[in-house]
């Protein structure tokens, strides 16, 4: 893949849905035990419509993401994401994102993930290029 | 923003307090040094892969996610930082100061390589900036940044700026 990095080149978009068991399992498997991503009464009380989307696996679908389309011997230099929109359960993620630079052997992509509400993550990977 | 803007948004005696708050915690450079609590290890990389849904076979061959750098130092179940952190303490600053919200805007991750299984890392805390009043469509707050930088033994092996807004909710503020 590294030779193949070009400013322009689009990556392909991708969906995933967001479930309560994603929300659950990625907030516990990044050992993010803080109770609005996993009890919605508590999220409401504290005036949220639902349990949400924790940052770690923002960044860690940004991650995913990139490596899905740049394959596995991908080498990731920094992951920089600004945060928008809450992702709730029964919403759907639509992950687009595209080559802006490439300069110093390294790679820059942009990946926004959206969300019905709007954009939840807009970031930049750097790879290896 | 001029100064007269911002004691619009602050009372000016409440800025300055903060502000001397954040100058006096930025004086502690890299603090409350925390050691993770395991090893780089599989199980928590399955753990993790399966939650993510990412297959790669690197990742069962003896290399971590770079972005579990941050999970193998997080608090855990009942965890709480020390007192010393800085990002703790300016915190509690601004909640005592009436800024009771706290939103995460920003994260930005670095990573100088890959983690390997049966590495143990350390993560140490600084304050970076703190900026503010603004006034936010969330409401009026403090854009509050640190610096967390991993280290296994003396070598720098990621590194992670967080921002977060802490802000007075409109509701209060209207109340």
């Amino acid at each position: 893949m590294s030779a193949a990095l070009n400013v322009g080149d689009r990556l392909p978009e991708w969906s995933l849905p967001i479930t309560p068991t994603l929300v659950v399992s990625t907030a516990i498997a990044t050992r993010d035990f803080q109770d609005v991503h996993h009890d919605r009464d508590i999220a409401q009380a504290a005036g949220s419509k639902d349990i949400f989307v924790n940052i770690l696996t923002s960044t860690a679908l940004c991650e995913r993401y990139v490596t899905d389309w740049a394959g596995p011997d991908v080498q990731i230099r920094g992951i920089a994401i600004r945060l928008g929109a809450p992702a709730y359960p029964y919403d759907t993620f639509t992950f687009t994102g595209e080559v802006t630079e490439v300069e110093d052997g390294v790679a820059t992509i942009k990946v926004v993930g959206a969300v019905s509400l709007g954009d939840h993550v807009i970031g930049t990977v750097k790879v290896a290029a | 923003m001029s100064a007269h803007e911002q004691q619009a948004l602050v009372d000016a005696a409440v800025h300055e307090k903060v502000m001397a708050e954040a100058e006096r915690i930025k004086g502690w450079g890299e603090a409350a040094e925390r050691v993770a609590r395991d090893e780089v290890n599989q199980p928590t990389i399955n753990n993790w892969l399966e939650a993510m849904g990412l297959d790669n076979p690197r990742f069962t061959a003896g290399e971590a996610p770079p972005s579990m750098a941050q999970v193998w130092t997080m608090y855990g179940l009942g965890g709480k930082p020390s007192e010393d952190d800085p990002l703790h303490s300016m915190m509690r600053v601004l909640t005592d100061a009436g800024f009771t919200a706290v939103l995460g805007t920003n994260c930005e991750q670095s990573y100088d390589r890959y983690l390997q299984v049966g590495e143990r890392v350390r993560v140490t805390t600084a304050l970076d900036s703190v900026v503010g009043p603004k006034a936010t469509g969330m409401g009026i707050g403090y854009f509050v940044t640190s610096r967390n930088t991993w280290y296994v033994g003396e070598e720098r092996v990621a590194t992670m700026l967080f921002r977060v807004l802490k802000f007075i909710p409109h509701a209060k503020a209207d109340a």
